[in-house]
């Protein structure tokens, strides 16, 4: 499957989970601040997803909300460290963390959910 | 008929109110498995009773307060007719006694069968409600005594009153799928679990009861099937209190 295929396949699936408009959906789209993703949202998105692709998606794997909760080594007086900076990179391979580098806010962190991760994230589950 | 090719899950359903209200969502057209714990031969009666009258009942044994059961039931429903539209969790049961002499086992078991238990058939239909229909309706069978309790309730009272908080909670997050909760409240109703305080109290209740009488399985049973029908569509994490009145705190004149 191309990733233009995965593209139109996750857009569809984020219309109907979120119901919002088809060219709400681009690439660059955030879950959170795009689309007004809550959080319940994200446990039905990984079920269309596992339903759509045939692929299994453990708890955690795509949107591992819960990293940092409540650990001070991953991040401190509101941003993440570079411990937690190598804990995104290993648990979000997929994940573009170039610019969330530069400016690690912790409350920035929902940025990172958008929906080129989502693609990138099936791309790499398909192989 | 309001419910038709609907499928419903009630616990608790051989008996009494469950009885009641696996009759009458049968009526409307809802297939209805109902779940029993011992009672097998009214489980047999009711699914013959519920087949004469042109209806679909079956009974699947099991234990509502066992995690396992509700995942079990859940699925043996799903593989039966593919869906649940509407969950009923209705078992209950009642260990009275004085506080200062309550042992754990008491509370334990209120707890388990009448809050875990909703627990876990609300956990178990979820995905499907939630995720896979986006539609469902969730009904749990509460009681007034969560608010206007009688001495020798602690553990009932205590259950009942954390259902009605589980529905409210569980209503603002399911509501954005389609899938409403409420709860019914009845008073005294007439079923073999109020027989010992009927026995005691019956001519003293019916004096306090505004409507002059005691309420009967069927009186809960409406109130079940207006919840689960398409009337009810606006109505989520409310607490219905069916009880003739009772709970008004009139005096009797």
């Amino acid at each position: 499957m191309t990733q233009d295929e995965i593209f139109e396949k996750v857009r569809q699936q984020l219309v109907d989970a979120l119901s919002v408009d088809e060219d709400e959906v681009t690439p660059q789209a955030r879950l959170q601040g795009d689309l007004n993703a809550e959080s319940i949202d994200f446990l039905d998105i990984v079920f269309r997803l596992e339903r759509e692709f045939g692929i299994k998606i453990d708890r955690n794997e795509l949107f591992p909300e819960s990293i940092f909760q409540g650990d001070p080594d991953f991040v401190q007086d509101g941003k993440v460290t570079a411990k937690g900076l190598s804990e995104l990179k290993t648990r979000m391979p997929y994940a573009e963390l170039a610019a969330f580098e530069k400016n690690p806010e912790f409350e920035n962190i929902g940025d990172l959910f958008t929906v080129d991760l989502i693609v990138r994230y099936v791309q790499s589950k398909l192989g | 008929m309001l419910l038709k090719d609907q499928v419903a899950i009630v616990t608790g359903g051989s008996r009494g109110i469950g009885r009641a209200v696996v009759e009458a969502l049968a009526r409307e057209g809802a297939k209805v498995a109902f779940v029993y714990k011992g009672s097998e031969q009214a489980a047999k009666d009711l699914e013959a009773h519920v087949a004469s009258a042109g209806g679909t009942a079956k009974a699947y044994q099991g234990d509502v307060a066992d995690p396992e059961a509700a995942k079990r039931i859940v699925a043996g429903v799903l593989a039966d007719w593919g869906r649940v539209d509407i969950l009923v969790n209705n078992a209950g049961v009642i260990r009275d006694g004085l506080f200062v002499r309550m042992e754990p086992d008491a509370w334990r078991t209120v707890l388990s069968t009448n809050l875990d238990g909703a627990f876990y058939f609300c956990r178990a239909v979820a995905d499907q409600m939630v995720f896979k229909q986006r539609s469902g309706r969730i009904v749990n069978v509460s009681s007034v005594a969560a608010e206007h309790t009688n001495p020798g309730q602690t553990n009932y009272a205590a259950s009942k009153g954390a259902v009605n908080a589980f529905t409210r909670a569980l209503a603002t997050e399911v509501g954005g799928r389609g899938v409403t909760v409420n709860a019914v409240a009845p008073g005294f109703i007439e079923t073999d679990m109020s027989e010992a305080v009927r026995n005691k109290a019956g001519d003293l209740i019916k004096k306090a009861v505004p409507l002059k009488r005691l309420g009967k399985p069927e009186d809960i049973a409406g109130v079940v099937l207006f919840l689960c029908s398409p009337a009810a569509a606006y109505v989520t994490g409310q607490v219905i209190t069916v009880d003739g009145g009772l709970s008004l705190g009139a005096a009797v004149a």
